[in-house]
């Protein structure tokens, strides 16, 4: 288990959560928003549809909980988001969210990590979103070819 | 809508600003705290100059969640949101950075429809964000269900 300081430090393996996490509309109003995502889903009603691009926020919690000091001596790069949604998850669901990661691995002389999250409605232990989540680990390396 | 492989679906261009990049930064602390004020981001790569030229970088560049998002909202606009409810995916590659002020494109393109035994047809669709150039910034897959 190598959490508790940095993201960089994270090893494949290490196991993050299960958290109780109820998403409100007061979040799906203000994500969506910045997004410039104004459908009547979002913004009208009391339950809004959570959108499925907010699983990324659930990694990013699990970064505040279990890597406190941040991303470690180089900045990382989301590199690939990737989600399945089987159904709609609206906001208010009690929901059990957990994540693992799945695998470090070099390519092209660049570390990746892959995080894997689920979350599902609580009370009926029914998966709603499947997310895993890609970043470069050397930033600067990939802002060399970014420049 | 009648749909065949090869059909583009295409956005209407946006600037990414300063201000749309800010708008994502802040929007994450605002949602984590969900207590309804705003919230303002340490410094990132995607609202400070300087921290970003620190970073091996020549200025600021958006979230990779931000065309993520871009492109979901054009599935939305293009199939209803009714396409949340039902189980769906979306896959995107942050494979280029978006700098101040670059106009950005959003594209659907049909690979596959799928009549399905249940009413309805099952779309593939390859998804990215363009430059004003047409270079390709974000790549990816979606799968949706339409009526």
């Amino acid at each position: 288990m190598a959490t508790g300081r940095y993201t960089s430090d994270l090893e494949e393996g290490d196991r993050l959560g299960p958290v109780d996490v109820v998403i409100s509309p007061f979040q799906v109003r203000e994500y969506c928003h910045a997004n410039e995502m104004h459908q009547p889903c979002f913004q009208n009603v009391p339950n809004p549809i959570v959108p499925p691009t907010m699983a990324h926020l659930e990694k990013l919690r699990f970064y505040t909980i279990y890597c406190p000091d941040g991303c470690g001596p180089n900045a990382r790069v989301h590199y690939t988001f990737d989600v399945r949604w089987h159904g709609a998850l609206r906001a208010g669901t009690p929901l059990v969210v957990e994540g693992v990661v799945r695998s470090r691995y070099m390519k092209r002389g660049r570390e990746y990590m892959d995080v894997d999250i689920t979350m599902r409605d609580k009370a009926a232990d029914r998966l709603l979103v499947e997310y895993r989540d890609t970043v470069c680990l050397s930033y600067r390396e990939a802002a060399k070819d970014a420049a | 809508m009648e749909l065949s492989p090869g059909d583009e679906i295409r956005s209407a261009p946006r600037i990414m600003t300063r201000e749309r990049m800010r708008w994502y930064v802040d929007a994450l602390p605002t949602v984590e705290a969900n207590d309804g004020r705003v919230h303002f981001s340490v410094p990132t790569i995607h609202d400070d100059d300087e921290y970003a030229r620190g970073q091996g970088l020549p200025g600021i560049i958006s979230d990779g969640m931000i065309t993520t998002n871009w492109i979901l909202d054009l599935l939305l606009r293009s199939f209803g949101t009714q396409v949340l409810e039902d189980p769906g995916a979306l896959l995107t590659k942050f494979v280029a950075p978006v700098y101040e002020d670059v106009p950005i494109t959003c594209v659907l393109r049909v690979e596959g429809v799928q009549a399905l035994p249940q009413g309805g047809q099952r779309l593939s669709l390859k998804v990215w964000a363009e430059d004003g150039a047409g270079k390709l910034v974000t790549v990816g897959t979606a799968a949706v269900k339409i009526h």
